[in-house]
């Protein structure tokens, strides 16, 4: 390969309502995710073991914490006369006033970068996923069809099909077929073949029908884009994938992602899938060893450097710089960079975001009576301090950046929302 | 806002460092990795990036390799820039010398070149084998008020260890008035830590005097306190000289040692991983489900499913179920295999410790090793970089076994007794 071919365009801008207060301050790409790492770093690290050196990254909700771990992109070798990870973020300028109106009017918005960049294929990620894939396999494929738009599809249980775009694909072929239909959440899906946002175009094809859809109201792939080449009756394939796919869009899914970080053979092996991450971020690189101290205890558990346990730690992952103080329990949580949980404290089931203290003797999620099976996770937004002896539910949300002052004295029932 | 920009940093890294054994095999002893994820010299390059210095010159000669892929660009300490850098200074021949550096005074003197080249009021010269954290800016601050010549950095140590080091006695002012080098009766407990901050102008001055003159203790610092102002530059925290085994592993065991003194990362210690040239980063150490770890400091990338208690974890250790890790230190990438035992080793990189096999077996540590007596002699087992170690076998105290042993190397051995060397 003597010049780069494929352009891949990571659609990393929009936050999901979903994570709440997880995506108050980032866009859901620059997510922390298996204890040292972000969620963008998953399509990123796939890239690079695909050879696919020319990224563009569509930036628009609060893009500073993903330009920074981005950083120059030598995290991820991306650095090079021919290699490179261009941020877009949105722009105004003589025609246009807008914010980017949805992934298809983002990428329309940069074609005169892609076109400059004049790629054999552009393939268009998101940036939400935790998977691993090697796209060279996806793009031979389209190439090999002779397609107009290759789509990635994965099975997913049944009654999990009307969240995401559902396509039948032509059978006959074990890794793909022609696009037999397309629905973007079908309350009735007729398969369960759930598209991954993985979408692979012919240029001159993505460049006329983002152009022809400029005329709707609505600016998505999903719901827009593949229906309308459906309907123009391009060549359209599915290509299928059949490894480990993790979601993170609620926040149930995104405990539930990282959980299978854990136990005896874990779904998600960061080593073994090459996982990079920007360790200058937040100079986790500088971090200490993990020191688990004479009456810390871990099981079932992953500690990045820069930890201190001299508690107890259960089925949970603690993220750079969260110290666990003595008598303290921490089980079934997600604690992110730098978390303090003081003496005495007992968090179950908790997702917190950074820099934030759990004051001597918090409790966290001790079961409802009218929870029959597991808790509610309860969410704590970033820098939050939490007061001494405070008793919260499971199932609550407290809001960023919560002034202590605002701790009602009694704590949070089952459920409740601090803001 | 650092006022020491000006001066240039030289830091010894070549000597051998033959105490550390096995250890220094195949690197100098600046590159031996120290309390997990860093190499004994990244404490004195740190000291030189968090005081702003931004010149540095490595002198090295033994076994430079390792230290050379480690130090890299430069980049991990915010070495990289147009008026920044590192740069490693190896013995070359030249057209009139063509010589080993015979000494720390004979290293600086074949460099004089380097010095001219990077214009400079002060000279700093240290010594890359020291844990230990200290703001050099402070140091050169005080011996541009001192007006000196030649400030030296020194400590009170206890005075059974006194003989190891060069010796000063000082007046009420701090300036060296009487020195000895590794005095057998000393008369002070005041001992140098190796870190000078010369004048450029004397340095260049008293190293064209004699050639002969090849170490700063014996040679140089002597001549100066007739001929110069010199001064002490006393420091007061945590300072280690990791030069032999007991110490290093000492050294090790302080770090995880609850209320310790030393702390890395608060000591704004910067470690290179980018050195190892992985095609992945290390993920967070994982601790499976049954393990037992305590007081131990366990570094990303390991998989502990064994018990591993009082030891220290470089990066990448696998402890299997059942395994018993104590009192170690353990380097990168090194297996210890089902129901082994590790007790009071230091573990070379990518070892690997069979099943059920014992390394630091019985109560006896008192029998030296037979081959290095005065390295091996308080129990503590040496294990060599990508040695294995057959299953089932067991080691004694005092015991090393080499690099790149291999299970077919025991043979039918099933015990090497203490004191051994294979």
């Amino acid at each position: 390969m003597l010049k780069p071919s494929t352009l891949a365009m990571i659609l990393a801008g929009g936050r999901v309502d979903e994570l709440g207060v997880l995506t108050h301050y980032r866009p859901k790409s620059a997510v922390p995710f298996g204890g040292f790492a972000r969620v963008i770093d998953f399509p990123l690290t796939n890239l690079m073991r695909s050879g696919i050196e020319l990224i563009a990254i569509l930036s628009q909700y609060r893009s500073y914490s993903l330009i920074n771990h981005i950083g120059t992109g030598a995290a991820w070798d991306m650095i090079g006369r021919n290699r490179g990870i261009s941020i877009l973020p949105p722009f105004k300028d003589y025609h246009n006033p807008h914010w980017y109106r949805g992934s298809a009017d983002a990428v329309y918005q940069n074609l005169d970068f892609v076109r400059y960049k004049n790629p054999s294929e552009i393939l268009i990620l998101s940036g939400d996923h935790i998977y691993q894939m090697d796209y060279r396999k996806m793009v031979r494929y389209h190439k090999k069809m002779n397609a107009d738009l290759t789509a990635a599809f994965v099975e997913v249980a049944p009654e999990k099909a009307h969240r995401f775009g559902i396509g039948e694909i032509e059978s006959g072929d074990p890794v793909g077929g022609r696009l037999l239909s397309y629905e973007e959440k079908p309350s009735t899906p007729r398969c369960n073949w759930a598209s991954l946002t993985i979408l692979c175009f012919r240029p001159e094809v993505l460049y006329e029908v983002l152009a022809a859809n400029q005329h709707n109201t609505s600016y998505e792939f999903g719901r827009d884009i593949i229906p309308l080449m459906m309907k123009r009756n391009h060549r359209v394939y599915g290509y299928k994938y059949h490894g480990y796919w993790g979601y993170t869009r609620t926040v149930q899914e995104y405990w539930q992602t990282s959980m299978d970080l854990l136990g005896p053979d874990p779904k998600i092996d960061l080593e073994s899938w090459g996982i990079r991450s920007n360790l200058e971020h937040r100079g986790i690189r500088d971090c200490q060893p993990l020191l688990i101290g004479a009456q810390g205890e871990m099981d079932n558990s992953m500690a990045y450097n820069g930890c201190i346990v001299e508690g107890t730690v259960k089925n949970s992952i603690l993220f750079p710089g969260v110290r666990v103080e003595k008598n303290a329990v921490v089980e079934d949580c997600v604690l992110f960079f730098n978390n303090v949980v003081k003496e005495n404290s007992r968090l179950y089931k908790t997702v917190s975001d950074v820099n934030t203290t759990f004051g001597n003797g918090t409790r966290i999620g001790d079961r409802h009576p009218e929870e029959s099976e597991g808790r509610d996770i309860t969410v704590i937004g970033w820098n939050n301090s939490i007061p001494d002896g405070m008793v919260i539910g499971s199932g609550c949300t407290v809001h960023p950046n919560i002034d202590p002052s605002l701790w009602p004295i009694g704590g949070l029932k089952h459920g409740e929302v601090l803001q | 806002m650092k006022d020491a920009t000006k001066a240039l940093v030289l830091l010894l890294a070549g000597g051998i460092g033959s105490r550390l054994n096995i250890l220094v095999g195949h690197r100098a002893k600046p590159a031996v990795p120290f309390c997990g994820i860093y190499r004994i010299i990244d404490f004195s390059l740190s000291n030189v990036m968090n005081s702003g210095l931004t010149r540095v010159g490595v002198l090295t000669q033994y076994k430079p390799l390792s230290l050379m892929r480690h130090l890299g660009t430069g980049e991990a300490w915010d070495f990289t820039g147009r008026t920044r850098g590192v740069k490693i200074l190896p013995p070359r021949t030249g057209e009139k010398d063509s010589d080993w550096y015979k000494g720390t005074a004979d290293a600086i003197r074949q460099n004089i070149d380097f010095i001219r080249a990077n214009p400079s009021k002060q000279v700093v010269i240290l010594s890359g084998d020291h844990i230990y954290q200290m703001d050099l800016d402070d140091m050169i601050s005080y011996h541009r008020k001192k007006r000196a010549d030649v400030t030296i950095g020194m400590m009170v140590v206890p005075i059974e260890e006194i003989h190891q080091f060069g010796t000063g006695i000082v007046d009420n002012d701090n300036r060296i008035i009487d020195w000895e080098e590794k005095p057998k009766q000393p008369k002070t407990n005041l001992a140098s830590m190796g870190i000078y901050v010369f004048d450029t102008a004397y340095l260049l001055d008293t190293l064209a005097k004699d050639k002969k003159e090849i170490d700063f203790g014996m040679h140089i610092i002597p001549r100066a306190l007739a001929e110069a102002r010199v001064y002490a530059y006393p420091f007061h925290g945590y300072w280690r000289d990791v030069g032999t085994i007991q110490a290093y592993w000492d050294t090790n065991m302080d770090a995880i040692r609850a209320g310790s003194e030393i702390s890395p990362e608060q000591w704004g210690i910067r470690p290179n991983p980018d050195a190892d040239g992985l095609p992945m980063d290390r993920a967070p150490a994982r601790l499976a489900t049954g393990c037992h770890v305590r007081s131990s400091m366990i570094s990303a990338g390991c998989v502990i499913e064994g018990t591993v208690i009082n030891s220290v974890l470089s990066p990448g250790i696998h402890v299997r179920k059942g395994a018993v890790v104590k009192d170690s230190v353990i380097f990168a990438d090194s297996i210890i295999e089902e129901g082994a035992v590790v007790d009071l080793v230091i573990c070379d990189k990518q070892a690997h410790i069979g099943k059920n096999a014992v390394v630091g077996h019985g109560e006896n540590k008192t029998t030296v090793n037979k081959r290095y007596p005065t390295h091996l002699y308080t129990g503590i087992t040496l294990v060599g970089k990508k040695a294995e170690v057959a299953p089932g076998v067991t080691i004694g105290r005092n015991c090393i076994i080499g690099p790149n042993t291999t299970f077919a190397d025991f043979k039918d051995k099933k015990i090497i007794e203490n004191g051994e060397t294979l």
